[in-house]
């Protein structure tokens, strides 16, 4: 074959993104579109074969630069996964989209994503992760003018510090590539060296809404085209997890060596680690408590990465391969949750729980696919949101590290939480009246929701098919076992055991459901209110402040802190009381979550 | 499916040992329940069971007076509850007004609404004479004789009409609606 | 194929069995506290044959009939990959998270159900168990954490196996501390005063359960014998040191015991003093154990 796959499959949907621009005529715009991200999806899938004998690489020269890229198994994972979502989220498009503007920027952030992918060197990875940060801005620009300047000014000073770093990288090396920095980053002297880690951190803790940078997510997430949210959140923020991964291959044993371990792992490693579990508590409480759909979503994004952060820190080879792991199930989950939310404001056009409920039995394929992504992202067996957390929970249990495990239990239930409070509120209860005639979803989205939904139960009931990858992407057998059974050694997890004997025992419980009397269908007026007949026309349904109690708890640590702050900067300094007043007010449960931050900390210290 | 006839001698065992009562007391006999309940009486020796919620209890309480507010509240909880239900009546008001034979805002006359199983008569009953109406609807459940859910079903039109005189027609929709000024004040 | 099917059938009908006769227990000794005569044992046995023997059901649509088909089915699951004695059958996969997560899904599926119901009580319900789960998690989680860090396993069957060489795990210091916090999540687990807020009868009108009557009632009353079970017998087995099928028996009665006498004596605790309380005491005690677990 003479053509390099790579430049196809980079530039295929900035080139159809131009083209669906410039012609701009509906229908047309739409194909364009999604053949243009359908090709790098097809590609790396007929790259697979190739790819298990041999890399792909490709040098442009330019002005005396070289870019490289290279295609590799870990760059191949990771493109698979945004090429997926891009092309879930580009179908469902179809039925959302507005204009040509929308798809020029959406399929040239895909372009972007795939292109940090599969760079090999620091200056093409720099001007991908541009291109990329340009698309989605400008996606959220069209919405929101206030979220996108929020997401360009940290997406800015992330890429600043990224510069920061490639700048003193390049001076104390003279050379860019990937395979040249890990190299000579055994040069760099041990201050330097923390600096370019604290960029780094930075850099690419923006990208993926680590728990002090994340504050631009949830407005950019939810103040954007809704289908393109879930390429915005399923493949976009991974970006920022492979960005950590790269620290790892960069400069990662010279960390090691430098700063030494903490228990079983490494110093740095610990700081990745704990700063993703503070994501997962901060992320997830704030999910529950979000009286809009999205920003529930938004949060809950940011949460669940924080589970990938701690896999990525804790550093052991199964640690690694449960990140990777939880990074696909964590694009499949929320890629599907968001385009489940984009049918609903499609088809609603409202965005705030108050005015929704009852929709189960309007949009009954919507709900069923809810239904698989609310049950993997809780975690439920069989499905992949359970395979990969489990992985996760066995990694990082299994050395030693008791505080993080704290969190990640506390985010599996937070997890449950929030996803009641969404089922709850928009698909149960009384429907009010101007919601009588919604539709179901659209072709399109319905594809688009049903090839996810798909995916999520055939990873999760053949987990072995991921494993076998990421084995193969660290060189090394660490998850054994076969197609259904993922096996450690010290656990093991069958899945298809798992789901037999979960269908037995459904069928038993039918047999005893089908024994009794027939049911009669009640309508949702007919339910016990104390003795008081229940007519439609007021809303019985709680909507608004439904964690209202977890509101309460966690506002009786706000004023202890803000009181404590307080009297720690005195009333006299007015403008430093402000900020800390508008800190304080702006992300009530934050404080709440600093304050448990000290408490582990100090824990941590306790156990050392 | 399976005939189940071959079993209802144990099923009406199991409902007469098992009677659920709904915790809702219309008048001033309320208070006889809490010594039925606890150690001087202890009903539960019987299986029985004080429950909140009427969708999954048997028995119905009507302990003492019944107005017209309290009488469509235990009508629409009556018939929240399933098949087999037993209503049993407590003290001499639900049977025929009792003190309040000449009140204006007294209902005299309970079954002319509901069917009701057993009445017990005084005022007030003593714990000992509802243990004793108690015995009773268990015996009649037993040889299948406690059938007001089924009477109430026969003779809906009959309930309907004597409700609808009373309250006037629609009155569920206009009292559900009563209360919506106020809650949308709230 | 054939042995395995029996040998599933018989732990069906044994759990159901003694799950129920725990629930005569629950009532009976509460009763004696109470200084009343109680039911009889079986009782919870004839209360669930009446219920299934209703002779009119109602449903709110098909969420509310596969929820609890769905919350039985998931308990019955989690049970089979609980080590009892020599006949159970999915030790080998008896994963300790994995057991850990199934004990929970049930009551997923019961949400589920209640709040298609629509009614306000089964929201709040529904409000109240989740916080409550959110609680008790982070205790739960250190416990289990300490558990697999002792014994560097995450099989339960294997961490019986250590526990009858050297000795049960509550004679372990840090393991020690873990079972005191299980213990205390364990009680919000079975829904026992004081975290039992979720149901409060005379408040919420039992919350998730005010809408299920009948058969749904029924289904639910089994499930709740088999996760009584199914709960008593994991801590039993992970800190009590495992053993025969009469062994554990008795080890299981003697765990719930401790609830009912914990559950008869005390009031009930609103949704935010038992969060607060979870994330006070249990969890600074689970965590301690956590910690010298992994030293």
């Amino acid at each position: 074959m003479s053509i390099n796959p790579i430049p196809i499959i980079i530039l295929a949907p900035l080139i159809g993104g131009f083209l669906a621009w410039l012609i701009n005529i509906k229908g047309i715009r739409e194909i364009i579109g999604v053949i243009s991200a359908a090709i790098p999806l097809g590609y790396l899938a007929y790259l697979y074969q190739q790819l298990s004998k041999e890399t792909i690489n490709f040098t442009l020269s330019l002005s005396g630069f070289e870019f490289n890229f290279l295609l590799y198994k870990l760059g191949w994972f990771f493109a698979t996964i945004a090429a997926l979502v891009g092309f879930a989220a580009i179908l469902g498009m179809t039925s959302t989209s507005k204009d040509g503007y929308e798809w020029l920027f959406a399929l040239m952030s895909l372009t972007g994503v795939l292109g940090v992918f599969l760079a090999f060197d620091m200056v093409s990875f720099f001007i991908f992760w541009e291109i990329m940060t340009f698309g989605s801005f400008m996606m959220v620009l069209k919405y929101n003018k206030k979220a996108s300047l929020k997401y360009f000014l940290l997406s800015l000073f992330g890429a600043y510090s990224m510069l920061i770093a490639i700048g003193i990288l390049y001076a104390s090396v003279g050379d860019l590539s990937f395979a040249g920095m890990s190299v000579a980053s055994m040069m760099l002297t041990k201050w330097k060296l923390a600096l370019i880690y604290l960029l780094f951190l930075i850099a690419f803790g923006v990208k993926a809404g680590a728990f002090p940078l994340h504050v631009w997510a949830p407005d950019a997430y939810s103040e954007t085209n809704q289908s393109y949210t879930a390429m915005f959140s399923g493949a976009l923020s991974k970006a920022g997890v492979y960005g950590f991964i790269l620290i790892y291959i960069l400069i990662g044993s010279k960390l090691a060596y430098d700063f030494g371990a903490f228990r079983s792992t490494t110093k740095f490693g610990y700081i990745i680690a704990f700063i993703g579990g503070l994501t997962i508590v901060v992320g997830g409480l704030l999910a529950a408590l979000q009286e809009d759909i999205r920003k529930l979503f938004a949060y809950s994004s940011i949460s669940q990465l924080g589970y990938v952060l701690i896999g990525i820190g804790v550093g052991t080879a199964l640690s690694i391969q449960a990140a990777l792991f939880h990074t696909l199930s964590h694009a499949l989950f929320k890629g599907l949750f968001f385009l489940i939310v984009a049918t609903i404001v499609y088809r609603t056009g409202k965005t705030e729980f108050k005015d929704m409920g009852g929709l189960a039995e309007k949009m009954p394929i919507t709900f069923a696919m809810a239904f698989v992504a609310i049950l993997s992202l809780a975690g439920i067996p069989p499905l992949v949101g359970f395979a990969s957390k489990w992985l996760l929970f066995e990694a990082v249990i299994s050395q030693n590290l008791p505080i993080l495990g704290g969190f990640i239990f506390f985010g599996s239930a937070i997890g449950f939480v929030y996803l009641i409070r969404f089922t709850y509120a928009v698909w149960f209860g009384q429907r009010p009246t101007d919601l009588d005639d919604t539709k179901d979803a659209p072709l399109p989205l319905a594809i688009a929701m049903g090839i996810l939904a798909l995916l999520n139960v055939v990873f999760g009931i053949a987990p072995g098919l991921v494993a076998k990858e990421l084995n193969s992407i660290l060189g090394k057998e660490v998850i054994k076992g076969d197609l259904f059974i993922l096996d450690l050694g010290f656990g093991k997890y069958n899945a298809l055991l798992l789901t037999i004997w979960l269908v037995i025992g459904i069928v038993i419980a039918g047999i005893v459901y089908f024994m009794g009397a027939k049911v009669r269908r009640v309508p949702v007026t007919d339910t016990y209110q104390s003795g008081n007949p229940v007519t439609m026309e007021y809303n019985l349904t709680i909507r608004r402040n439904f964690f209202l109690p977890l509101k309460e708890t966690l506002a009786f640590w706000l004023r202890m802190s803000f009181d404590r702050l307080y009297q720690d900067v005195g009333k006299s300094v007015e403008d430093l009381a402000e900020t800390l007043r508008y800190y304080v007010y702006n992300g009530n449960v934050q404080s709440y979550a600093w304050y448990l931050a000290i408490v582990l900390v100090v824990l941590a210290l306790w156990g050392w | 499916m399976v005939d189940w006839r071959l079993f209802e001698p144990l099923f009406n065992y199991a409902r007469k040992k098992s009677l659920w009562i709904v915790a809702f007391c219309t008048g001033c006999g309320g208070i006889e329940m809490p010594p039925l309940m606890t150690s001087r009486y202890d009903l539960e020796r019987f299986g029985m069971m004080p429950n909140p919620a009427p969708r999954m209890a048997d028995l119905f309480l009507i302990t003492g007076y019944v107005t017209p507010k309290t009488l469509k509240r235990i009508i629409i909880t009556y018939e929240l509850q399933p098949d087999p239900k037993y209503v049993l009546a407590h003290g001499s008001c639900p049977l025929n007004g009792g003190i309040y034979w000449d009140s204006y805002n007294a209902i005299k006359h309970l079954d002319r609404y509901i069917p009701v199983d057993v009445a017990i008569a005084g005022c007030m009953p003593r714990p000992e004479a509802v243990m004793d109406g108690i015995k009773k609807i268990m015996e009649m459940i037993e040889n299948g004789t406690a059938d007001g859910w089924k009477r109430y079903k026969e003779n809906y039109e009959w309930y309907k009409k004597n409700q609808d005189e009373l309250f006037g027609e629609g009155w569920r929709e206009k009292e559900a609606r009563r209360w919506i000024p106020w809650l949308k004040k709230k | 194929m054939l042995e395995i099917a029996l040998r599933a059938f018989l732990i069906l009908i044994y759990a159901t069995f003694v799950g129920f006769m725990f629930m005569g227990i629950i009532r009976i000794v509460t009763a004696r506290i109470h200084r009343r005569v109680g039911p009889p044992i079986y009782q919870p046995i004839l209360d669930t044959i009446k219920l299934l023997s209703k002779k009119s059901n109602i449903t709110h649509g098909l969420i509310y009939d596969f929820g609890i088909i769905y919350a039985l089915g998931a308990t019955i699951l989690a049970l089979m990959f609980i080590p009892l004695g020599n006949i159970s059958i999915l030790r080998a996969y008896g994963d300790l998270i994995l057991i850990t997560f199934l004990l929970e899904i049930p009551m997923l599926g019961i949400m589920f159900a209640a709040m298609s119901s629509g009614n306000p009580w089964a929201g709040l319900g529904a409000q109240r168990a989740l916080l409550t789960l959110l609680a008790i998690q982070v205790p739960l989680g250190f416990a289990i954490i300490a558990l697999a860090q002792f014994y560097g396993t995450f099989s339960t069957y294997e961490i019986v196996m250590a526990q009858q060489a050297g000795g049960w795990s509550i004679f372990h210091l840090p393991l020690f501390l873990a079972a005191i916090a299980y213990d205390i999540v364990l009680q919000a687990m079975f829904g026992k005063e004081p975290f039992d807020i979720m149901i409060a009868p005379g408040e919420i009108s039992l919350g998730p359960m005010v809408e299920f009557g009948g058969k749904h009632m029924g289904m639910l009353q089994i499930q709740h014998a088999i996760a009584l079970f199914a709960e008593t017998l994991f801590f039993a087995n992970i800190f009590l040191g495992g053993g025969s099928i009469l062994v554990l028996l008795i080890k299981q009665v003697a765990v719930l015991m401790i609830a009912i006498f914990i559950g008869a004596i005390f009031p009930r605790f609103t949704i935010d003093q038992a969060a607060k309380f979870y994330w006070k005491w249990p969890t600074i005690i689970a965590a301690l154990g956590a910690i010298l677990a992994s030293l």
